[in-house]
């Protein structure tokens, strides 16, 4: 059975859930919002003036673990994957297009999110705001950290067959662990998913990893959640 | 014509065997009737047969073909296992729209279900909204989508109303003379009876029987004979005399057991006993059916016990 039907019938049920829609409207939003905020508060001489731009990043990626969560978690409510797989019997076909359809949402808001983020941050900062060029570069890298952060949850989604589990594991980890570890800065914490692929939104590449080398561990990351998530759908009765 | 095949089909789900060596067929063109207790492995069969669960050994195809080979399998099989299936969320029509999609079912087959299920009305409604006897007929809709050779329908009479009982029965019935072949699973036998025209019955997740509703009633159905007369007392003598094991009520009334009318009446005019009543009482169906699962049933012990 070729690709194309189960690639549809899975954005079919992305674009009929509302509680999937708003995640990427909130995305888009706590992202933007809170790079207005920070960034007219943050008038240091050593503040990085990129990374002030792009601080909602933080609250705009536990929207997009939520929205990559929900849409697989939504699967393993009251036997729903009963009857999806009954209806798609190659798993490995059926995970492919589902994670086809997380991905390509998120990274079309997500590169809005990017952009609207970069020109409301060059609003508010003007001058004394990132370049153009490095600007372009968090916006894109932006696009595709959210990406990668909901295709991380959607793999452990799949590994824990709930929703309200990937969340306890993923939204604590972003807040505490990865917030205090990450503030004492430098080596293993710049390797953790999420701080890997925000390393393309500080303007000086002065860690370990650059930023699409920080991007390219982010995405090491994911594909291992996802290779995960595949191996258990496969193997596990439904 | 396509039909269910299972041989010799396990499954354990660590150290106990919810499917125990089972071997039966669904043929085209009838309604198999497939009961058992709670517990007794018929939801699990119906995994098995679609993939969902895999055997610890045994195989079941559709057709001479694992599931799993099916390419577009709702145009084959289609199948209710769980009323709670469809997201709450999502409305009655994109639940279908989203099954359609996957197997490349044209939309016109999503308006012509809802219609055949009564669900048009409510198509744009929520599935949250919905009563159990509706989910169930969503669920019945997305069995019917693809026109399916196969049908199998886990407990669709659930939380049906009395309408909705005689509608799926009348479901059955034409499915069935369309010329598929219908699986459908009920832990109550009467129910059942009403509908099929063979049954398949489960305990313990083994085979108990495998025969045509008539020959189950025939083979395990005993009647009783009420005998009502003027002279009891003559009545006793002459049922014990010929071997009878009866019973007699304060009324008067003789109840004999594993008798027949057509051997006592002839017998008490030739004993010129006056009869003011002789009925054959059916022992239900029902009972026939407890009989030959209480054996087997998973919780009798446990229910004694408590």
């Amino acid at each position: 059975m070729p690709f194309a039907p189960a690639l549809h019938a899975e954005w079919i049920k992305i674009r009929t859930l509302r509680s999937l829609l708003s995640a990427l409207a909130a995305m888009l939003l706590a992202t933007a919002a809170f790079a207005a905020l920070a960034t007219a508060e943050a008038d240091g001489g050593d503040a990085d003036p990129l990374f002030s731009v792009f601080f909602g990043i933080s609250f705009g990626q536990i929207a997009a673990i939520a929205f990559g969560t929900t849409a697989v978690s939504a699967e393993f409510r009251n036997g729903a994957l009963g009857v999806t797989l009954a209806a798609l019997p190659d798993r490995l076909r059926w995970f492919a297009a589902k994670a086809t359809a997380i991905a390509l949402p998120t990274l079309g808001v997500g590169l809005l999110t990017g952009l609207a983020t970069l020109l409301v941050g060059k609003a508010v900062l003007g001058d004394s705001g990132p370049s153009w060029g490095q600007g372009l570069r968090g916006a894109v890298g932006c696009g595709l950290h959210l990406t990668l952060m909901a295709l991380f949850a959607a793999g452990l989604a799949a590994v824990l067959r709930s929703g309200t589990a990937t969340l306890s594991v993923l939204i604590p980890f972003l807040l505490i662990v990865s917030f205090v570890v990450g503030d004492l800065s430098g080596g293993v914490a710049d390797f953790l998913p999420d701080r890997a692929g925000q390393v393309a939104l500080h303007s000086d590449g002065d860690g370990t990893l650059g930023p699409w080398g920080g991007l390219a561990v982010s995405a090491l990351w994911t594909g291992a959640a996802l290779f995960a998530g595949a191996w258990c759908v496969r193997r596990r009765d439904a | 014509m396509t039909s269910i095949d299972v041989r010799d089909l396990t499954k354990e789900y660590g150290a106990r065997r919810a499917v125990d060596g089972l071997t039966f067929s669904v043929p085209p063109g009838r309604v198999t009737g497939f009961l058992g207790p709670n517990g007794a492995g018929k939801s699990t069969t119906m995994r098995l047969v679609l993939g969902l669960d895999r055997p610890t050994s045994g195989t079941a195809t559709i057709g001479g073909r694992p599931y799993g080979a099916l390419h577009t399998p709702l145009r084959h099989v289609g199948a209710l296992l769980d009323a709670g299936a469809a997201h709450g969320s999502r409305t009655a029509r994109d639940h279908l729209r989203i099954l359609a999609a996957s197997n490349r079912i044209p939309v016109r087959r999503v308006d012509a279900v809802l219609a055949e299920t009564g669900l048009a009305g409510v198509a744009g409604r929520r599935v949250r909204t919905f009563s159990l006897g509706m989910r169930q007929r969503l669920g019945i809709a997305a069995a019917l989508l693809g026109e399916p050779e196969v049908v199998l329908l886990d407990e669709p009479a659930n939380g049906l109303d009395p309408e909705g009982i005689v509608w799926i029965r009348t479901l059955l019935r034409r499915l069935a003379a369309q010329g598929r072949a219908v699986l459908v699973s009920s832990h109550l036998m009467n129910e059942t009876a009403a509908f099929a025209d063979h049954l398949v019955v489960l305990g313990r997740g083994r085979l108990l029987a495998d025969t045509p509703v008539k020959d189950f009633i025939h083979a395990r159905v005993r009647p009783d004979v009420r005998v009502r007369t003027t002279e009891p007392g003559a009545l006793g003598d002459l049922l014990t005399r010929h071997g009878y094991d009866a019973s007699r009520a304060a009324d008067g009334t003789w109840t004999v057991r594993h008798a027949r009318v057509d051997e006592l009446g002839p017998l008490l005019a030739e004993a010129n006993i006056p009869v003011l009543e002789l009925a054959a009482q059916e022992a239900t169906l029902e009972q026939a059916y407890l009989d030959l699962t209480a054996s087997e049933a998973e919780f009798t012990a446990l229910s004694q016990e408590a």
